[in-house]
């Protein structure tokens, strides 16, 4: 019975880890050196849908935050 | 995962949109209305070209998004489920009549170019020039050198006026800047002023040479040492909005470690903070 609590527990906690994503400390260097084209993001919703009308294409929505714990300059 | 070139790659079929979700209610507006009404600092979603019609569903990252089921697709499936919504669409239009990227402030700009290690181009001029601006720098910014380098933003002359007090070599005089952000974000350097009247190709040049100049200046950041540090010199970023999520969908920011009042919670708290 232990066992299946503890096992119960562990899977809880895991899907709980997971769904609230990394945590600073589980994140390191972006692998991509600096200078290297990444995604073209747009910034604000109207330009992205005025954009997306515009050239028929699918929209990859994201919202996330470029600040941890309230310090800036980090995503 | 977006750092990887097939990621990229498929990208660029897709209009990728990446608000800050700090910055203001009509931005926590749009992630309770994926969410069910809750609010996550991280959401994501593909949606049909109209912005309306989601054809996914909604997860902390695309591993989530666009699994079927439980549980998280690994890399190499997500971009394989990319390319199945990106089929679905024929892209039109001309790619040199894009619609340019832009920001709600300078502020967020230099935020998120440093956050993401890349020069900011910063257009300021008079109002009555700025879609004469755009014509000239829409070439530019939908040529594949260019595109995925650079975050652009415009100035707003009067939202924006106070940018030249934390830049750097900055001046009160139009152009295009080319500006490195510093470490957090909150000040930085012009490492390049052009004229408005640059043509095209020339600024082409001058910002894939000072892209060069920046990637063997600019060293990677640590994500965990550079939340140490930050934490060790008292940086703080106001945004728009508190800092915390309301998981349980009252309205409210969760108080740390429980729910908002909605669920037996404080609901005022200052709650979780972004990715803790």
């Amino acid at each position: 019975m232990k066992n299946i609590l503890l096992l119960f527990g562990l899977i809880l906690f895991t899907e709980s880890a997971l769904a609230q994503g990394p945590r600073p400390t589980d994140i390191a260097a972006s692998p991509q050196p600096v200078g290297d084209a990444g995604v073209m993001w747009y910034t604000t919703w109207d330009t992205a849908l005025a954009e997306a009308k515009r050239s028929n294409r699918p929209i990859f929505f994201m919202a996330a935050a470029a600040t941890c714990s309230g310090i800036s300059g980090v995503f | 995962m977006f750092s990887q070139k097939e990621f990229i790659d498929v990208s660029r079929k897709f209009v990728c949109v990446r608000l800050e979700s700090y910055e203001s209610k009509e931005h926590q507006d749009m992630v309770r209305k994926f969410l069910d009404g809750r609010f996550e600092n991280t959401a994501f979603c593909i949606l049909a070209p109209d912005g309306e019609t989601q054809l996914s569903g909604t997860g902390r990252g695309p591993e989530q998004a666009l699994r079927r089921g439980r549980g998280r697709l690994d890399d190499e499936n997500v971009v394989t489920k990319l390319e199945t919504y990106a089929s679905d669409y024929r892209t039109k239009g001309n790619p040199d009549e894009m619609v340019l990227q832009d920001f709600h402030s300078f502020r967020q700009a230099l935020n998120v170019a440093s956050a993401d290690q890349r020069l900011l181009v910063y257009a300021v001029g008079p109002e009555s020039a700025e879609e004469k601006l755009r014509q000239q720098l829409r070439p530019v910014f939908a040529s594949k050198e260019i595109i995925g380098l650079f975050h652009l933003d415009f100035a707003d002359k009067e939202k924006d006026s106070k940018w030249t007090s934390t830049i750097r070599k900055s001046s009160d005089r139009d152009g295009i800047y080319v500006i490195r952000a510093d470490e957090f974000g909150q000040s930085g350097e012009v490492l390049e002023r052009l004229d408005l009247a640059t043509d095209p190709k020339t600024i082409t040049g001058h910002l894939l040479a000072t892209n060069l100049a920046f990637s063997l200046l600019e060293e990677r950041k640590d994500y965990a040492s550079h939340v140490s540090g930050g934490r060790r010199e008292g940086i703080h970023f106001e945004n728009g909005m508190p800092y915390g999520e309301d998981r349980d969908g009252d309205g409210e920011i969760d108080h740390r470690g429980g729910m908002g009042k909605g669920k037996g919670g404080k609901g005022k708290g200052k709650g979780r903070t972004p990715t803790e």
